[in-house]
């Protein structure tokens, strides 16, 4: 009987020394199970998955661009980490991060086997594991660095690969075009100690121009005119927010949810959805920008005096309700615009299309438009973006072979971007660091409406080597998806088709989302004096934003009044920040 | 010798995971502590990174922010410890006054349920309560209330995040309260009624000092988490808004080390938490051997 009841207590205590030893390995279970679970919810959704990339270009390719497109003759296995987006809905069932459309195309036509060491759900948590990596000198063979604080370190840290020479060897012509299009500046960005430590991420110049996003439909009820300046901007807010024409929960005008910004710094320039950039643009205020004044001496734009007239009239705004109340704490703003609760918010040219598509699914007729906002005395300013905030970082212990291969990849997506089929989001493409010449969208969207008017024919386009190297596929699908086409007059959302879904957002981004930089006069551009951090800005800069970020969400909230600012302007000064403005002026 | 350990060689086995995780994650990381004496660099690692003494401490010191942080993490936590001592033990002496036992039952599993749930989730449905089209506001507004939104004020952010957190917990804070509430002498009950005592009377001279020493015990064992003020919590509820009030040490660690990549910064601060946890925890050890003769050695 004892013994009986020794060998009961042992057992129990074996299954729960397994059970929580079970426990222990959770986190690995969860992790693919619940990329099980994204995978067939993205199945569900998803069409019948198209033909496979075509690969006859391979053929095409020039002399001098053998080495940029050359297949191995052993497989390369390239290993990585990869960002991916938990409600991508794209990707066909069967396929995984791992094996899809890209990778496939990559394994056919280079020989290179990509190995996706870990994947991590896009933005804080990416950031976070590559963070992660760097700190404990685990980096894959090519890994993007979102911004360029995490490429810094882990350059400095002595952890790249000097690939100085392997790209002049291995890059195709194409990409140097678009590199030397920048003048030295994509090279220089991703350069330390005079090495080139990343592939630089070279991004058109219009991510850096925010301009208003507004539902067209709603305007037209209520007989309102087209916004130019502020005081529109005001005017059609208290409109909407008196007659609230998405119901109770109507949000006139969006702002910046918990994990947006406020406005674009010198360090994240571009690509700022539902930030208030225009605001403090149209009065002629660039904050987290460096300046120089016009003495000559180097300033911080979010310390100008200039603030307090714009910080004074968001703070009326949010105290009237015209902005989102839950500015600062919400979720995430891009649900209020896809659930079509937003009459208005500021962002880059694919804010519309590609940044709101559910929008048009949930309601087929809003008639998204975008306008420029210029200052009262009729002037359109508008801050520039550094050449592009992403990079690929090389391991340095990644071999010679594993680096090429990842050079050829990133030549691969510049010249196939466009032979893809676009219906698997392009972020599925491994590594995927862009570069497009700077002013492509402008390019593509004039040409294409050339196309639509019967100016052009799309197979004067067709040139693989092109550095607009999705315009001859856009040429050709254009009269498709504008079905409803009519010269000298105004696109509307009912003028496309949404039926191949990729290319209904990619062209109403192209068309309607960035038709204010394409066809209106910027009359001041405003460049930062440098994109990049200073010694200095490694130790104290998060202190600073942090001041920063608070004092002026608090004024707009009306936490606190505007004599607030001159205290955050004193405080900037004597913590650091005239240490940070003298290192950054004996930069030039 | 060995036929004891034998016979209690189950035992043993039960403490093996708790053992693994503790090496895997307490014993095993605090190689990494010589962070905050050096200028770590990942890519030399620990052995060759430049050693810079003090510096980190130094530097962390004069930041104004780092007192701040101190100060909220000690309000918090030091509110949440208090709270969360009275409102359980207010909670489980009103409960054992409760004549229906099917009734009890029902209210403590009710209470105990939030303790199960992840801050994750649950900050998400505060977030929404308390926010501009919220159930708060929404009742608030039957008494003519104007809106607020209340995670964006910095002035209520500390309260909310100790009511929530006391909120949660209390229900499985009064389970050992009502465990002790049954080691008492229902026998003193009875005389006491003998002697005329009513309710109030046999809870103030039986009841409470019949929980006194648990009172105490879980009182000292808390002092060692009075820099923890629940990383979980505040960093699923707070925003850049409420920095000035909602920021604590361990946000504080997580936005040096992971986003800013100042891993010496973070270490420095981490350690300097643990430091000044280790020496609480002594204290609450000795006072708890002294107070309520508890001791593990």
């Amino acid at each position: 009987m004892k013994n009986v009841k020794k060998l009961a207590a042992l057992s129990l205590s074996l299954v729960m020394l397994f059970s929580s030893l079970a426990g222990c390995g959770d986190g690995k279970g969860k992790e693919s199970t619940a990329s099980k679970a994204e995978e067939s919810k993205v199945s569900s959704k998803v069409e019948e998955s198209k033909s496979e990339v075509s690969t006859s270009k391979t053929e095409e390719t020039s002399s001098g661009d053998d080495l940029a497109f050359k297949k191995f003759d052993e497989p390369v296995d390239v290993h990585i980490g990869m960002s991916v987006s938990p409600i991508d809905t794209t990707l066909p069932a069967g396929d995984s991060a791992q094996d899809n459309q890209y990778t496939r195309y990559l394994r056919d036509n280079y020989n290179i086997n990509v190995i996706v060491d870990w994947t991590a759900a896009e933005g804080n948590d990416y950031n976070q594991k590559v963070s992660l990596a760097i700190a404990s000198d685990t980096l894959p063979d090519g890994l993007v660095a979102n911004e360029q604080s995490y490429l810094r370190k882990a350059a400095k840290s002595n952890m790249l690969m000097d690939i100085t020479d392997l790209f002049d060897q291995y890059a195709s012509e194409q990409v140097k075009g678009i590199v030397d299009s920048t003048d030295g500046r994509a090279i220089e960005s991703v350069s330390f100690d005079g090495k080139m430590q990343g592939l630089p991420n070279v991004t058109v110049d219009t991510d850096g121009v925010h301009i208003l996003n507004i539902r067209k439909d709603w305007l037209d009820e209520y007989s309102l005119e087209v916004p130019k300046t502020l005081d529109d901007v005001e005017n059609i807010a208290k409109v909407f927010k008196e007659k609230k024409p998405a119901g109770d929960q109507t949000i006139p005008l969006s702002g910046p949810d918990k994990n947006e910004r406020l406005y674009c710094t010198f360090l994240e320039s571009s690509n700022n959805a539902h930030g208030l950039d225009p605001v403090f643009s149209a009065y002629d205020v660039y904050p987290g920008y460096w300046l120089q004044d016009d003495k000559g001496e180097v300033v911080y734009g979010s310390t100008d005096e200039k603030m307090k007239p714009a910080l004074e009239r968001l703070a009326k705004w949010y105290a009237e309700g015209y902005i989102d109340p839950e500015m600062g704490t919400r979720d995430s703003s891009g649900e209020a615009v896809n659930a079509n609760q937003v009459g208005m918010f500021f962002g880059p040219w694919w804010s519309l299309g590609y940044g709101n598509g559910d929008s048009f699914k949930n309601d087929p007729t809003a008639n998204w438009q975008t306008y420029p906002i210029f200052s009262d005395d009729g002037k359109w300013n508008v801050h520039m973006k550094s050449v592009g905030t992403s990079s690929t970082m090389i391991s340095k212990n990644a071999s010679e072979d594993v680096a090429a291969a990842i050079i050829i990849m990133y030549n691969a997506l510049v010249r196939d971007e466009g032979v893809f089929d676009t219906s698997v989001a392009i972020g599925w493409y491994p590594l995927r660091t862009v570069a497009a010449a700077a002013d492509e969208v402008e390019h593509e969207s004039q040409e294409l409406t050339r196309v639509l008017n019967g100016e052009a024919d799309p197979e004067e386009f067709n040139d693989p080597m092109s550095i607009y190297k999705l315009l001859y596929q856009d040429a050709t699908k254009v009269r498709n998806v504008v079905t409803g086409y009519t010269k000298d007059r105004e696109l509307a959302v009912t003028d496309f088709s949404m039926e191949n879904e990729g290319d209904f957002k990619r062209m109403y981004a192209i068309l309607i989302g960035n038709r204010p930089y394409a066809t209106t006069e910027v009359d001041k551009k405003v460049y930062s004096l440098t994109y990049s951090m200073t010694e200095t800005m490694e130790r104290k800069w998060a202190n600073l934003k942090k001041l920063e970020d608070e004092t002026m969400l608090k004024i707009i909230t009306g936490q606190e009044d505007i004599s607030a600012f001159d205290t955050f302007v004193s405080n900037w000064h004597a913590q650091g920040g005239d240490e940070i403005l003298a290192e950054v002026a004996g930069l030039n | 010798m060995k036929s004891k350990f034998m016979n209690q060689v189950h035992y043993t086995l039960m403490i093996l995971p708790g053992f693994v995780w503790l090496i895997l994650f307490s014993i095993v990381p605090m190689v990494g502590i010589v962070m905050a004496f050096q200028d770590y660099n990942p890519g030399l690692g620990y052995w060759q990174s430049e050693w810079i003494g003090l510096e980190n401490f130094k530097y962390l010191f004069s930041m104004s922010d780092a007192w701040q942080v101190m100060k909220n993490t000690i309000i918090i936590a030091t509110s949440k410890m208090i709270l969360n001592l009275i409102v359980p033990l207010t909670f489980a002496i009103l409960l054992n006054e409760i004549k229906s036992v099917k009734y009890k039952k029902v209210v403590q599993t009710i209470v105990y349920l939030p303790h199960f749930l992840s801050w994750v989730i649950l900050a998400s449905i505060i977030i929404n309560i308390f926010g501009y089209n919220g159930v708060v506001n929404t009742v608030a507004g039957v008494f003519g209330a104007e809106p607020r939104v209340w995670m964006q004020e910095s002035s209520i952010f500390r309260q909310l995040v100790i009511g929530t957190d006391v909120w949660k917990e209390f229900g499985y804070n009064a389970v050992i309260y009502l465990a002790a509430l049954t080691g008492i002498n229902p026998n003193l009950y009875e005389a006491a009624a003998i002697d005329g005592a009513g309710r109030w009377k046999s809870i103030w001279h039986i009841t409470i000092p019949g929980l006194i020493p648990t009172i105490v015990l879980l009182g000292v064992l808390g002092l060692g988490s009075v820099l923890n003020a629940g990383f979980d919590q505040v960093f699923n509820l707070y925003n850049k808004i409420v920095y000035s009030t909602g920021d604590i040490l361990d946000t504080w660690v997580y936005r040096m080390g992971l986003i800013d990549l100042q891993f010496s910064l973070a270490t420095t601060a981490g350690l300097l938490k643990s430091g000044v946890s280790f020496i609480l925890i002594i204290i609450s050890y000795v006072t708890a051997y002294k107070v309520a003769n508890y001791r593990v050695f």
